[in-house]
């Protein structure tokens, strides 16, 4: 990975580049307003947000299969909108929902990809084993994808966009839909993926869990707009060592001014419904415990854990991510 | 003064270039990839015979008995070429329903996202759809000899009518892509088959020539690319004096006539294959 702290790294381009990029659709809704990024090669970047926030358009303009209204976008230095062909020749993405050809086997479809990428047959047949390996498909490849589960359906989606050996790999939301099981199985198979390759990977999730273990930096998407833009570590930090959540039997804003005047809370803690969260940065939790016990408000109940970016992301937006 | 320069080198791009695909090598590897779906769902392939042969060897036949259609053809042979008139378009509208396939449950994102010109996806549907055509219209040809019709065959009569049959199913495969991508759902698609593949098979002069219509409709029948193919086809192999030709250009020369009348028919062919890449791409990019 090109360290963004290497003094040489501005001669080289980054993997992906995103200037002010702007999608608004027909009917004038305004999906992404304006959203500037760079990721750099093998660098894993998460786009973290609930659904509607713009992710998928903004995977959907990098993939040229929407039209940016406005700004510009470049692949491995490739401009989208001028040079999609080559754009889409350096990248491969796995969807949000099944795009497979049902009724062909799944040998068929990694066959299909690799021939349309441009992988010459001898080649292409040398990579299929290692990829249906590596995705644990043996048994089933030679089997029509319909009768796949859904697991094995999306392994198979992932192992098509290695068969190109692809420069930057999209994932619009590799694990919505699959259960628990599947899901892990599929993180460590992205995981990885991300060990093991030099390839820059670009996620979208509304999962936590997912951008904290896998992504090396995230964005924050509410709306259409990057909200923050840093490492999970970076982000967590933000919110201290850990969070103490004061849930009030009423007026929450009142208590949220209170526990300010008093010291307590700082300008970072917020309130949303009937919830205080008031990020804790030095001394233990039990000891805010203690604290607000003794300013005596009327609170239904005091809980303290580590903070998440659900937590980030709540006070950059006012919403939760997790739906 | 000293002045030291030094070349700050320009951003550079990542890796090589990448590997280019050839036009003709993807088209062939979407062509492969279609005629792979199609042959999974046999139905595609025999559903849309059913009514034409059903037409060239039961009714056709049982017609003749009954009327005769002048200038000494056997009506028996008239209407076996005019009922491909009906094949042509049922199974192109069939291979539209794969394009919507594709699109609803099937692998058109992975495709749209290759590195390839896109129109290439619709020529490679259009490359299948005239195959399977040509499949069935020989098993449709070969059921009506069967039966007795009988073709006067040469080998300008054969040219003429693959050429005739060529474009009125290119023709017919860009109306069903377009179609396919413009109407949204499934069940609106299937209800609109009727319209644009059985309807203008009654006003085309598949069953009686085209001046048995009212006046009106027969004007209307000389606008649609039907009844110019079916007249070349029918020229080619049925009616060497060109009686179907000459109802619509009022001409002498069949040759003549017989060469306007394909130019309509690929006219409508370029002219829809062009409409029908158009709606794939609207639909396509957002």
């Amino acid at each position: 990975m090109v360290s963004r702290s290497d003094p040489l790294s501005h001669l080289v381009e980054p993997m992906i580049e995103v200037r002010g990029l702007r999608k608004t659709y027909p009917g004038g809704v305004e999906a992404v307003k304006g959203i500037d990024f760079e990721v750099d090669t093998g660098e894993v970047f998460g786009l973290l947000g609930p659904n509607g926030a713009g992710k998928s358009t903004t995977i959907g303009m990098l993939t040229t299969t929407i039209a940016p209204t406005g700004g510009s976008a470049r692949l491995a230095g490739f401009d989208v909108a001028t040079e999609p062909i080559a754009a889409r020749a350096v990248s491969s993405v796995v969807f949000q929902d099944a795009v497979v050809d049902r009724g062909l086997t799944g040998r068929r479809n990694l066959d299909i990809h690799a021939r349309l990428w441009g992988v010459d047959p001898a080649t292409a047949k040398v990579r299929i084993a290692e990829v249906v390996d590596s995705v644990g498909l043996t048994e089933l490849i030679d089997r029509p994808v319909g009768s796949y589960s859904g697991g094995q359906r999306r392994r198979l989606e992932i192992g098509r966009a290695l068969v190109s050996r692809p420069r930057v790999l999209f994932l619009d939301e590799p694990t919505v839909g699959l259960d628990p099981r599947i899901r892990y199985e599929l993180l460590d198979v992205i995981k990885e993926l991300r060990e093991r390759s030099e390839m820059t990977i670009m996620l979208t999730t509304h999962y936590l869990d997912e951008a904290e273990r896998l992504c090396d930096r995230v964005a924050i998407v509410h709306a259409g707009r990057i909200v923050a833009l840093d490492t999970p570590e970076a982000l967590l930090a933000t919110l201290g060592r850990e969070i103490v959540e004061v849930r009030m039997h009423d007026h929450p804003e009142a208590a949220l001014a209170s526990f300010r005047s008093k010291g307590i809370a700082g300008d970072d803690a917020f309130s949303v419904g009937s919830t205080v969260t008031i990020p804790w940065h030095d001394g233990s939790a039990s000891q805010a415990v203690s604290v607000i016990g003794e300013i005596g408000l009327p609170t239904a109940a005091i809980s303290t854990r580590r903070p998440t970016l659900d937590d980030v992301y709540l006070r950059l937006t006012g919403d939760r991510l997790a739906a | 003064m000293t002045t030291i320069t030094t070349t700050v080198p320009a951003p550079t791009r990542l890796g090589p270039p990448p590997a280019r695909v050839k036009p003709l090598s993807a088209f062939a590897t979407l062509s492969r990839r279609r005629f792979a779906l199609s042959a999974s769902t046999p139905r595609e392939l025999l559903v849309p015979l059913l009514t034409p042969i059903l037409f060239a060897v039961v009714i056709a036949p049982a017609l003749a008995k009954m009327v005769g259609i002048g200038n000494g053809l056997d009506y028996k042979t008239y209407v076996a070429v005019g009922t491909v008139g009906l094949l042509v378009p049922l199974s192109c509208m069939f291979a539209g329903l794969g394009v919507i396939v594709d699109r609803d449950s099937g692998a058109r994102r992975e495709l749209l996202a290759a590195p390839i010109p896109r129109p290439l996806l619709v020529f490679g549907n259009l490359s299948v759809a005239l195959v399977v055509s040509a499949l069935q219209l020989v098993a449709l040809m070969v059921s009506a000899i069967l039966r007795g019709a009988s073709f006067d065959v040469s080998t300008s009569g054969i040219a003429w009518f693959v050429a005739a049959a060529l474009a009125f199913a290119v023709f017919s495969y860009g109306l069903a892509e377009t179609l396919a991508n413009r109407i949204p759902k499934q069940e609106e698609y299937i209800g609109a088959v009727p319209a644009f593949a059985i309807l203008p098979w009654f006003l085309a002069g598949s069953l009686f020539p085209i001046k048995a219509l009212p006046a009106g409709l027969a004007v209307f029948a000389k606008l649609l690319p039907l009844t110019h193919a079916l007249a070349v086809m029918r020229y080619a192999l049925v009616d060497p004096h060109g009686t179907g030709l000459h109802d619509i250009w009022g001409m002498s020369n069949p040759t003549a006539m017989a060469a306007m009348s394909l130019a309509v028919v690929a006219a409508y062919a370029v002219v829809l294959t062009m409409v029908a890449i158009k709606a794939f791409n609207r639909v396509a990019v957002q």
